[in-house]
This record gives structure tokens, C-alpha cells and sequence, in this order.
């Protein structure tokens, strides 16, 4: 049974005075159109006509109901408030323990690690090349005694841990840490938490140093995925995070970034499907984190608009039935990209909006960013204000009193409908385009992210798009901020630490496991079981790395502008 | 002043942020400007290509905070090569104002951080680019 927006209502009659209204706001508008930050054209106002044909149940029903528009529980934040989870990492294993000590002290409800650039590009500290990054942007995760003085006295074994670090580099960071779980004393069967595991986050995201191709680094996105998950030896892991949070920063709009999102989770199950995994094996893991970006109406029915989606993808595409895979749950990061230099205390106030847009979105979990990020890392303060501004949303402003507060607005509804329509032109835009390995190859994908760099650069510089403090309301003095420094010996802190490692491990048995893994990755088998071993034994993460691009090869991307 | 100016963009470290040396990139090419994207370089192989290329001005992004370490040793290369004077060198990325000055002491022409409009970094380039050729 179903029953249709607007029945009840006399239609001709609300057209005829929308008709007499719209007279009034001729001449009136400050401009001749107006656009969502995704350039969708927005009308003045949306009543019932816009919704004429919208079949409630159909398109929105109820919360952990298909096709999940309201949320993905049926409870949402009256039964569980969303997951403050700040991700976080930065000069050492051991400073960073003590920043999550913190957190965890004033209310933080999830770990999340920031892993520095070496950790992701399997480098070894002792590289001049790379040698002064060493924890400047993220935990340096070189072995596993890293790993264990990260998580050192904290719960493990009840709060999961997010390891923000990338394919090839996930398969070895994320088998240290389940090697330091099981030595803690815990089964891996009850580990809780994360790999984000995303080649696309670092193919347009970031650029990965050193890379491997985008064909093997799918394989071992998907071996984590089949080891973990489909296999059952970490079941209660997220394998991989769908991170869109990161192509977004790079300037894409909010349609492009769902795209890219569902274009990259397909590749990955349909690499799994073709090792023969049935897709209710992996599936229900299957994890995503958004971005928190500025058009405040826009982001709430993005969130909306993704979870009916994912339904439809799933339930159509794929055939599932089990309603744990066709919920779209997610993270949320608010937009790093948006925070300015200038003026930095304006951006507690973007932080604030776009969490609001997140949580009235009906977020899973959450990461709100720190006042003075476009300056350096967050200092200590600053992050106990991010997450302060999440406490008091929770508990100051009711927002979590009612499920999906803007469902049945016209405008939310009618956007939200939008969104979905204009990426699944997107989505097939990118299926014409190879699908999105190919299109990395091609280049294709770095042509939309570079055209979408310069588009923004352009509007933001010719004023169209304003920003507070850069092309509007700009102050001549700015009061400077104090910027937070990491430890600048941290890489003879990491040096020491892998110096000792190979004194004291088994570098014999290093070298024949690492001849094994030579053979794993001829035979392109999962590395999983030998990547275990191998950290274990106190391999490190540069040991295991170069034995996949001596096997593989290196790989640079095809970058047009 | 006559000639195109030849800029070489790179970027040293493992640190990928790329979309600010993209954007730069983008306007000095737009402003007549011919750009050789370097993309991931070490600070050897960003002099040895300034050198082979001819460039005018390397341009170097930088969002680690490393930023120090790397232009202390890319001039004091080019130095060592002897030819510090025949480039223009300018830095962009998450670099602190207070780092600013040292790093122009090093012999960094310009510093520019988020949020520079690339119509700034252009102009300073012309400018010293022209200075450079009255000398």
C-alpha cells in the first residue's frame, strides 16, 4: 500500500498560487540563478508540486527500512548517538598514544590513525630522500613495535582502532597490528576497527609515491578484504573504507564524490565476485567514509541520497537480500579543504555547520577537524575543541531527539532525488569511461580531477564562490597562532627503533619468508598469510613494500592539466 | 623583457598532496608561463631536471612541514653546483608564517600558503624573472 505525497492536497489550485507568487520575485533576486556548490540550480522555493509524483514508501519509508533514506537504524541517535572518532597521528607511536590517551579521557568514542607518508609508501627512515618527513604528517608505523606503543595501555579489545593507511601499505601496517592484538592476549576474532584500504584516496586523493599499478593495488585491497572478512579470520574488521572524503578535498563536487565512491566500491566487488566470493561473504563490511562540506541542504541529501543508492545497487546490481548489506552506513570528516590561513578562528565556525549537516545527515561516526589545520597539524587544544564541538551537538541542541528531521521538506526531498539521478548519470559516465581502474590507467580520471582543481580556482578567484577571510570580509592584521610542531627527532627515534628490531629478530628467517612472499606475489596468491608471518617475525613495513615492486614494478600516473 | 618563462613544479618527499601544485601550475601556464610538472622529484633529481631543462624557476609544494629540511638542501645543492643565482626558487604549501623568513634567508624568492591568490605568485615571478634579466 502506498500513498502519494500531495494526494490529498488541491494541486491546481497550489500551482495557480504559486503561479500569482512567483510574480512578486521578479526583478527582486540579488541573482539572475542560483546553484548548489555542486551547481544544481535551485529554485526560490519548493512546495508540494516538486513532490507531486513521490511515492513516500517507495522512495523514502522508515528508518532501517529499504530503501533506507531515513537512516539506517530504526532507532538512529535515540538508540546510539554517533561515534566521535578523531583521526589523529602524528611524531611518534608514543606521542600519539599520548594524544589518544587524551582523547579517550574526554570522550572520545573511537581511534582513528593518521600514518605518515613513509609509513604509506613502504619507506624505509633511513632514506635520505624521505628522511625529513618522518611523523611530520601522520604516526610513523614502520613495524610492529610501533604499532604496539600506539595502542599501548588503551582498550583494544572494546574500541575499535581505524588504521588510515592505503592498499599495499594496509596489508602490511593492518598485519602488525593484528599480530600485536593476538600478543596482547585477545582472539582475532573479536578485533574491532578498520583499514581504510583505498587506491582511490591515494591515486587522486593524494598521489602515492612510489606506487604500484592500480591493477595490483585493487588485488591487494581485495586480498585484506577476502583474508578478513570473506575468510573470517578478523570478521568483526572493516577491510576497506570507501573514502570520498579524500576525492572531494581535491575539489569535485558533492555528485562526483558518491560516484566515485560506488564506481570504486563495484570494482572491488566485482573483483571479488571474480575470485569466486559470493558477495554476502565480504559485503556487510564493506565501510564509507564522506566528506562535511559547506552547502549545508546539499550535504544533508547527499547522505540521503547515498543510502538509496547503495540500496538499489545492491538489491538490483547485485541481488542481495540480506538488509545488513544494503544499509549504508558511514563516517564523516568535515571538509579540511574549506578551513582558511587567514582569519583560522572562522573555521570553528565552518566545522560546526558542516557536523550539523553530518549528524542531521544521520552519520555513523564521526571526525570533525581542527580550527588551525591549514596552518599545521592540530595542536592539542584545537583538537579538544573539535571534539568538544561534537559533545555539544549530542547533547546541547536535541538534534538526536528526532530520526531524519528534513525528511519530507520539500526542498531535501526533491534535492535528495537529484543527487541520486545525477550520479547515476555519473556513474555511467564512469562505466563508459573503463570503469575506474582503467580510467586510472587511461588517465581519464586524473583529466576530471585536475579540470575540477582549476574550475574551483577559478570561481574562487573571480569571486563567484566566496570564502570568508580569502575573497570577502579579508582583515589586514591577523592575530598568529601559535603552530603546533612535531618532534623533529622523531626519525632518529624511528631509526633506533627498527635498528634494534633487526638485532634482535631472526634475519634469517626473515629472508626466507620474504622469498616466499616473492613466490606468493608471482603466482599473484593473497599475501595475507605471508605478510603475517613476515611482521610477525619483525619484517618492516619497507622489507614487505619493496618486495611488491620489485615483483610488480612501479607505476606513475598519467597526470594531464 | 623577452622569452617565455620555463618553471619546473615538483614536489620532494613521499608526501602526496598534490591538487595545490596542480592549481599553481594550471595559472602559470595560463599566464604564458611553460611548465614542466615534476611531480614526485628528490632534491637531486629537481636539480639535475632544473639544469637539463633550462627552467627559470623551480617551484616546490610542500604539505609535510618538512619544508625546512628540503630547502635547506635544494640550496644548498644548487649552491654547491654553483648555479644558486640562475633560478628563481619559490615554495608553496602548509608552511607557518614564522618559517617564512628563514626560509627567504636560505634564498627562497617567495612563500605563498593557502588560500594565495595564484595572480600573486604570477606577478612575483614576472617580476623577479624581469629584475633578474636587467642585471
Amino acid at each position: 500500500m502506498t500513498s502519494k505525497w500531495g494526494e490529498e492536497m488541491d494541486l491546481d489550485k497550489i500551482e495557480a498560487e504559486e503561479k500569482e507568487w512567483s510574480k512578486l520575485l521578479e526583478g527582486c533576486e540579488r541573482k539572475p540563478e542560483f546553484k548548489t556548490y555542486s551547481g544544481i540550480p535551485v529554485k526560490a522555493l519548493y512546495t508540494p508540486l516538486d513532490l507531486k509524483d513521490h511515492d513516500y514508501l517507495e522512495k523514502v519509508g522508515f528508518p532501517g527500512k529499504p530503501p533506507y533514506v531515513r537512516g539506517v537504524h530504526p532507532t538512529m541517535y535515540r538508540g546510539k548517538v554517533w561515534t566521535t572518532r578523531m583521526f589523529s597521528g602524528f611524531a611518534t607511536p608514543e606521542e600519539t598514544n599520548a594524544r589518544w590517551r587524551m582523547l579517550y579521557e574526554e570522550g572520545q568514542t573511537g581511534f582513528s590513525a593518521a600514518v605518515d607518508s613513509l609509513t604509506q609508501a613502504g619507506m624505509d627512515p633511513h632514506d635520505r630522500r624521505v628522511g625529513p618527513e618522518v611523523g611530520t604528517d601522520g604516526v610513523p608505523l614502520y613495524c610492529k613495535p610501533a604499532l604496539a606503543a600506539m595502542v599501548e595501555g588503551l582498550p583494544i579489545d572494546k574500541i575499535g582502532v581505524a588504521l588510515v593507511v592505503e592498499d599495499a601499505a594496509a596489508t602490511i601496517t593492518a598485519s602488525m597490528y593484528f599480530n600485536v592484538y593476538m600478543e596482547r592476549g585477545h582472539d582475532l576474532k573479536t578485533c574491532m576497527g578498520t583499514t581504510q584500504n583505498d587506491l582511490l584516496s591515494m591515486s587522486i586523493g593524494c598521489l602515492q609515491y612510489r606506487a604500484l599499478d592500480p591493477a595490483h593495488r585493487l588485488k591487494l585491497a581485495c586480498d585484506i578484504i577476502e583474508w578478513c572478512t570473506a575468510d573470517k579470520n578478523v570478521p568483526r574488521w572493516n577491510p576497506i573504507n570507501f573514502t570520498t572524503y579524500n576525492y572531494r578535498e581535491g575539489g569535485i563536487d558533492a555528485v562526483q564524490e558518491l560516484a566515485f565512491g560506488f564506481a570504486n566500491a563495484i570494482e572491488h566487488i566485482n573483483h571479488m565476485l571474480g575470485r569466486g566470493r559470493k558477495i554476502e561473504e565480504f559485503a556487510n563490511r564493506l565501510a564509507f567514509h564522506l566528506s562535511a562540506h559547506n552547502d549545508f541542504f546539499e550535504e544533508i541529501a547527499k547522505y540521503r541520497a547515498a543510502r538509496r543508492v547503495w540500496y538499489k545497487l545492491m538489491k538490483d546490481t547485485y541481488g542481495v537480500t540480506d538488509p545488513k548489506l544494503l544499509a549504508f552506513r558511514f563516517h564523516i570528516q568535515t571538509a579540511g579543504s574549506t578551513l582558511t590561513r587567514q582569519q583560522p578562528m572562522v573555521n570553528i565556525v565552518r566545522i560546526a555547520y558542516q557536523a550539523l549537516a553530518a549528524a542531521i545527515g544521520g552519520v555513523q561516526s564521526m571526525h570533525t577537524n581542527s580550527y588551525d589545520e591549514a596552518l599545521c597539524l592540530p595542536s592539542e587544544e584545537a583538537v579538544l575543541l573539535a571534539l568538544r564541538t561534537q559533545q555539544v551537538l549530542k547533547e546541547e541542541t536535541n538534534i538526536t531527539n528526532v530520526i531524519d528531521p528534513m525528511g519530507g521538506s520539500y526542498y531535501i526531498e526533491w534535492l535528495t532525488d537529484e543527487i541520486e539521478e545525477r550520479v547515476w548519470d555519473y556513474l555511467g559516465k564512469i562505466e563508459n569511461a573503463g570503469g575506474l581502474v582503467k580510467s586510472l590507467e587511461t588517465g581519464w580520471l586524473y583529466k576530471e580531477m585536475t579540470s575540477s582543481f582549476n574550475n574551483r580556482r577559478r570561481m574562487i578567484e573571480s569571486g563567484e564562490e566566496r570564502i570568508v577571510g580569502i575573497n570577502c570580509y579579508t582583515t589586514e592584521e591577523e592575530t598568529p597562532l601559535r603552530v603546533f610542531r612535531t618532534n623533529p627527532d622523531a626519525a632518529k627515534v624511528e631509526m633506533a627503533r627498527i635498528d634494534k628490531l633487526k638485532a634482535e629478530r631472526d634475519n634469517k628467517k626473515i629472508e626466507e619468508l620474504l622469498t616466499k612472499l616473492r613466490g606468493v606475489c608471482e603466482r599473484e596468491e593473497n599475501v595475507m598469510p605471508t605478510v603475517m608471518e613476515l611482521t610477525k617475525e619483525g619484517a618492516i613495513n619497507q622489507e614487505i613494500y619493496d618486495t611488491y615492486r620489485d615483483i610488480w614494478g612501479e607505476w606513475k600516473a598519467n597526470i594531464v592539466f | 623583457m623577452e622569452g617565455v618563462i620555463r618553471v619546473l613544479m615538483s614536489k620532494p618527499g613521499a608526501d602526496g598532496h598534490w591538487r595545490g601544485s596542480v592549481t599553481v601550475s594550471s595559472a602559470m601556464r595560463d599566464a604564458g608561463m611553460e611548465v614542466i610538472f615534476g611531480g614526485f622529484q628528490s632534491i637531486e633529481e629537481i636539480v639535475e631536471t632544473a639544469i637539463q631543462e633550462d627552467v627559470n624557476v623551480i617551484g616546490v609544494s610542500i604539505h609535510s612541514m618538512a619544508h625546512m629540511a628540503y630547502a635547506k638542501e635544494l640550496m644548498d645543492l644548487l649552491d654547491e653546483k654553483g648555479v644558486k643565482d640562475e633560478f628563481i626558487v619559490v615554495f608553496g604549501g602548509v608552511i607557518p608564517e614564522e618559517d617564512v623568513p628563514k626560509l627567504k634567508s636560505l634564498g627562497v624568492m617567495g612563500v605563498y600558503g593557502p588560500g594565495t591568490h595564484t595572480a600573486v605568485i604570477v606577478n612575483d615571478i614576472k617580476e623577479a624573472f624581469a629584475a633578474k634579466a636587467a642585471t
